[in-house]
């Protein structure tokens, strides 16, 4: 239970975040962000499982959704998706390997490749920008800026491993 | 039941994920805006495909309701269609009958068959007028094809005639084409007669047989039938088959002429039958 609270906190800390200060990162004309609540949420997926991923990942982006006032469902559908997924990814054995190394950067790419895909597609549904644009403009873009970040904790972790 | 609980164990993470795909899709649709307009629009189109490829599957149940449906309706246009055949046909003859009442010297009544009889020795017609349309007794009774018989019974709305193919019927008949005479009677058996006709006389086979001047009854000149043998020797006369004009198994309606024989001449006949007996 401790656990769980101690997931919750960080998911909502990563959310705020991503709502306040991550703006001040952002690249491209086309203002691309990294998603930071997306790499709390795969850490968690690979933790606890398809379940837990996908519970957490719905209720993160349906506070998301909430603190954007606008198209309510669409990121608790895409973050859903990804948490989801990313529990696939959860095997006793093989967990540190995963969150330690630069898989848990492939597994974040894969999981925010999913998540970007089903948001931004349905995003710009009725405009006038074709796949290949949203692809090439916002998809990609934030997938490659999420992947970078991901190695940040990864950091971390060995710094941890290393000083023990 | 463990079985069953087990294997939905197993599901729940799936379970649980599409409970929340299924939750974050009614929650886009909820939304009004451009989006959620234009994935209403995509998803109308995609049932629209789905249903359409799904409704080349027949529905058992709609099926069943369908037939029953084209049945009854069946029902109900082979009755319409069976009454507009009928309307057709009866149009048909009532325009026959309209021309030839058209075309006849005499004041006719239109009468329509109610009972007939025609496998007995003496056969008969009842028709459905009588005495009210001014019918009586001895009255001819005729269609656009020829002779019927002669009425012989009359009440207030209905009337009985003899037909052609009764006994007690004598018919003074002449060949149209040779005005050789005979009588006109049936033989009880399924043939018409032509009786009375000299051996020597010129009868062919085809030739028309008319109601003679002779007869007291009958107007002269109306078509009874044609010959169809040339005769058949009975002593000194010989017997002339006779195929009436009408059908006497499918007629309909009739005309009784207004027409009854002279008193004068029949009360002289009669006077003179009684002197020579």
């Amino acid at each position: 239970m401790q656990e769980y609270l101690k997931y919750s906190g960080i998911m909502l800390l990563l959310i705020i975040v991503q709502k306040t200060l991550i703006w001040l990162l952002a690249i491209t004309s086309y203002e691309v962000t990294p998603d930071i609540v997306m790499i709390g949420l795969v850490y968690i997926g690979i933790k606890k499982g398809k379940i837990t991923g996908s519970v957490s990942g719905f209720l993160s982006g349906l506070i998301l959704d909430i603190f954007s006032f606008s198209f309510i469902g669409l990121m608790a559908l895409s973050k859903a998706s990804a948490g989801f997924i990313s529990g696939f990814f959860y095997e006793e054995t093989k967990m540190e390997r995963y969150l330690n190394t630069y898989i848990f950067t492939i597994i974040v790419i894969f999981c925010s490749l999913i998540n970007n895909i089903i948001y931004f597609t349905i995003y710009f549904q009725g405009t006038n920008l074709v796949f290949g644009d949203i692809l090439f403009r916002y998809i990609v873009p934030t997938t490659v800026y999420t992947a970078i970040f991901s190695i940040i904790p990864i950091i971390f972790a060995r710094r941890r491993r290393f000083a023990r | 039941m463990k079985t069953l609980l087990a294997y939905f164990g197993n599901l729940k993470e799936y379970i649980v994920f599409s409970a929340l795909v299924l939750i974050s899709i009614i929650l886009i649709f909820q939304n009004d805006n451009i989006q959620v307009r234009f994935i209403r629009v995509i998803a109308v189109n995609v049932i629209g495909v789905i249903q359409t490829g799904f409704s080349v599957i027949p529905n058992v149940f709609e099926l069943e309701k369908e037939n029953k449906t084209l049945r009854e309706t069946n029902i109900n246009l082979s009755k319409e269609l069976s009454f507009l055949k009928e309307s057709k046909l009866e149009n048909l003859r009532l325009n026959q009958m309209l021309e030839f009442k058209l075309r006849t010297n005499y004041r006719v009544v239109t009468g329509r068959i109610i009972g007939k009889t025609l496998i007995q020795t003496r056969n008969n017609i009842t028709l459905n007028i009588g005495e009210n349309d001014s019918v009586k007794v001895g009255m001819p009774v005729i269609t656009e094809k020829g002779l019927v018989g002669k009425i012989v019974a009359t009440s207030g709305n209905y009337s009985i005639a003899q037909i052609l193919l009764n006994k007690d019927l004598k018919v003074s008949a002449k060949d149209q084409r040779s005005r050789v005479d005979g009588i006109i009677s049936w033989d009880g058996q399924g043939k018409v007669l032509m009786k009375n006709v000299s051996k020597s006389s010129d009868v062919l086979v085809g030739d028309v047989i008319i109601t003679s001047e002779y007869s007291n009854v009958f107007p002269a000149g109306i078509p009874i039938g044609y010959a169809t043998t040339a005769g058949t020797l009975d002593n000194l006369f010989k017997n002339i088959e006779v195929e009436c004009f009408v059908n006497f198994e499918t007629i309909e309606e009739v005309f009784v002429l207004k027409y009854l024989s002279d008193d004068e001449r029949r009360d002289l006949e009669k006077k003179y039958k009684e002197k020579t007996k």
